[in-house]
């Protein structure tokens, strides 16, 4: 005889408020846990849909996604030569935040060389990849726009030839793929004012280092540097190249860093990503904690409650392992049920939630497993209090 | 043959000057088919000479011997107490103690699955016991529902689920009014009669107590008298 569910089935009401607020926590933690893997997936993303095998930034610098890096344009001609180097691309990337569809949105710009260079959109879902040297954009779909679609970035309109799925910066934000010159115009662009200053600056120290004002006008344009910079350059091996030795070349003869596609990686989970998981982990092993001892505490009250019954079922030679189980279904039913309702709460949630959330289902399981030793756990206060009930509380009045 | 044997069985709480004697050594036995009855005063020791019976205390000296077994001899002999008790004793509470969240059925039939029993062969013996009990059509109520009358019939069909020999009743009629509580004694009597069992009774209830075959009479931790009833008398027993 099923002596849990008998109780659990006169107690219904308790229990499934029980198991509505417990699943309302549990379907936090799994959402955590999809927050958790998909701001990795989104961490990692440019990284492993960037087709390279490494990635060359400014020396002694984390970049280009940890850290600034700022690389003279054209650096990547002699990365070309470097002995193993296939093919070495520009590659340049900023956040920017503009209007786009009526809604402040924002978004990370990457420009790559758009004729056969590295660095460009994995997989289009619609429309084609940038095919001219100007005005063209390939859009992540999360932008809200579609092909044909035009955005303003600083004086230009750009066309959206091309839309990809999912393709997204360490922060979750959408990217948009700009040729390498459009790129650069519309991150170091500056406007009239801040170029007049700069201007004037530049002229005042011409000026006091000698240089008579009409000379000095004619320097002015040679000072001026915006624009001839990247944030790295890609690089493909040839085939057979050790990249150990190549990077070694590049960074002990061109005075750069060097990082393949794994350590690009692990910078960013070791750097960026470190403190939000941590965040994200410590949350959830807190919410998963309270929902334990919310378990524990309402079947320890419920034994309680029966601990006449418990009494008499001991005096009638009920053996302790009836009451052991009894308890300990209770438990596990409660946990089950809760983890059941909080897995269906998730899958509503999951829709209309404004970030990346991935499920892997061997980290669904753990949690699963480790909520059923929660379980576990949380009936042990209520068995040790009813293995301790004298059974002759049973008599008298 | 007497299915319960008592000698010399005794009980101390505490040690030293602490000690507190609240059983003397008690000797007597209680023949199957004998309802007997264990009257005193409060604190005067029928409860413990109740637990002792039934080894839920264990005594300080003495010999118990059930059904012919000797399950205490100065110490334990080595069987399995709850088992034992769960095979050999029924009890029957004053408050019911029924299982609240089980049905007529089920609080009786736990029993019997408790021993062993398969689950249809309990559902259908209880039905029967209920049945014998006069209450089987209220088999599928839970406690709540049924009567403190109608309660202690299903205590008394659970005291008897694993055709117990001996029945331990702590003060079964002090909840019930006078025509319930006799109905309950007339229910025992005919346990005892027709099954052969002892019933052993706590009470101070002196409404009941000329259902009785025997009474033993407690006081301040002695057994002091034993009363042998006119139906006891007709029953032909004698004092022992």
């Amino acid at each position: 005889m099923d002596l849990a569910l008998k109780d659990i089935r006169r107690h219904l009401g308790k229990f499934v408020a029980t198991i509505t607020g417990v699943a309302m926590l549990l379907s936090i933690v799994l959402v955590m846990n999809g927050i958790y893997q998909g701001n990795i997936a989104d961490g990692v993303w440019l990284i492993d849909n960037t087709a390279t095998d490494l990635w060359v930034v400014e020396r002694e610098r984390g970049g280009p996604f940890n850290e600034s890096s700022r690389m003279p344009l054209d650096s990547y001609k002699s990365i070309a030569a470097t002995p193993g180097v296939a093919q070495a691309s520009p590659f340049a990337l900023y956040t920017a935040q503009r209007d786009i569809g009526g809604t402040r949105q924002q978004f990370t710009t990457v420009g790559y060389d758009v004729f056969g260079g590295l660095g460009g959109p994995g997989r289009i879902v619609r429309g084609r990849a940038i095919a001219a040297p100007h005005y063209e954009m390939v859009a992540d779909q999360k932008l809200g726009l579609d092909l044909g679609g035009r955005v303003v970035l600083g004086t230009h309109a750009y066309t959206v030839v091309g839309v990809t799925r999912g393709a997204v910066d360490s922060a979750g934000n959408p990217l948009i793929y700009l040729s390498l010159p459009d790129a650069q115009e519309v991150q170091y662009q500056q406007d009239n004012r801040a170029l007049a200053a700069a201007r004037s600056t530049n002229l005042k120290r011409l000026e006091r280092a000698g240089y008579p004002p009409e000379q000095a006008s004619r320097l002015l344009p040679l000072l001026s540097t915006a624009g001839d910079t990247v944030n790295a350059v890609l690089v493909r091996l040839a085939p057979g190249a050790d990249a150990t030795a190549v990077a070694a070349h590049i960074r002990d003869w061109l005075y750069f860093n060097v990082y393949t596609t794994d350590e690009e990686r692990e910078l960013m989970l070791a750097g960026r990503l470190r403190m939000m998981s941590a965040v994200l982990g410590l949350f959830r092993a807190l919410l998963m904690a309270v929902s334990i001892v919310i378990i524990a505490l309402i079947v320890y009250v419920l034994t309680i409650e029966k601990i006449r019954s418990i009494a008499t079922l001991k005096l009638i030679g009920a053996p302790n392992w009836v009451i052991v189980r009894m308890i300990m279904e209770q438990s596990l039913a409660l946990t089950i049920a809760s983890f059941a309702v909080a897995y269906g709460l998730r899958e509503l949630i999951v829709p209309g939630f404004p970030r990346t959330l991935t499920f892997l289902a061997g980290e669904t399981a753990a949690t699963f497993a480790v909520m059923l030793a929660g379980g576990v756990l949380a009936s042990l206060m209520a068995i040790w209090h009813a293995l301790r009930t004298p059974p002759q509380l049973a008599l008298g009045g | 043959m007497p299915v319960l044997e008592v000698d010399g069985v005794s009980m101390t709480f505490g040690q030293g000057e602490h000690a507190v004697r609240a059983l003397k050594p008690a000797t007597f036995s209680v023949d199957g088919g004998e309802l007997a009855a264990l009257l005193g005063p409060s604190g005067s020791g029928k409860s413990t000479l109740l637990l002792a019976i039934s080894l839920i205390l264990e005594p300080t000296t003495g010999r118990i011997s059930l059904n012919g077994r000797e399950v205490y001899d100065n110490g334990p002999t080595g069987v399995d107490v709850r088992a034992f008790r769960r095979q050999n004793i029924g009890f029957i509470f004053q408050q019911h103690n029924l299982i609240p969240f089980l049905t007529a059925q089920e609080n009786v039939a736990l029993v019997m699955q408790l021993n062993g029993a398969g689950r249809r062969q309990a559902a259908r013996r209880a039905t029967e016991l209920l049945g014998f009990l006069e209450i089987a059509h209220r088999a599928d109520a839970l406690p709540a529902n049924l009567s403190g009358g109608e309660q202690q019939r299903v205590a008394i069909g659970r005291a008897l689920a694993n055709e117990q020999r001996l029945v331990l009743a702590d003060e079964p009629t002090a909840a019930l009014d006078t025509e319930r509580g006799g109905k309950v004694m007339a229910l025992l009597r005919r346990i005892a009669r027709e099954r052969r069992s002892a019933v052993i009774t706590v009470t101070h209830d002196r409404r009941m107590i000329e259902g009785f075959d025997t009474i033993y009479h407690l006081d301040d931790g002695s057994l002091t008298a034993v009363t042998r009833t006119e139906e006891g008398r007709r029953e032909g027993r004698a004092i022992g």
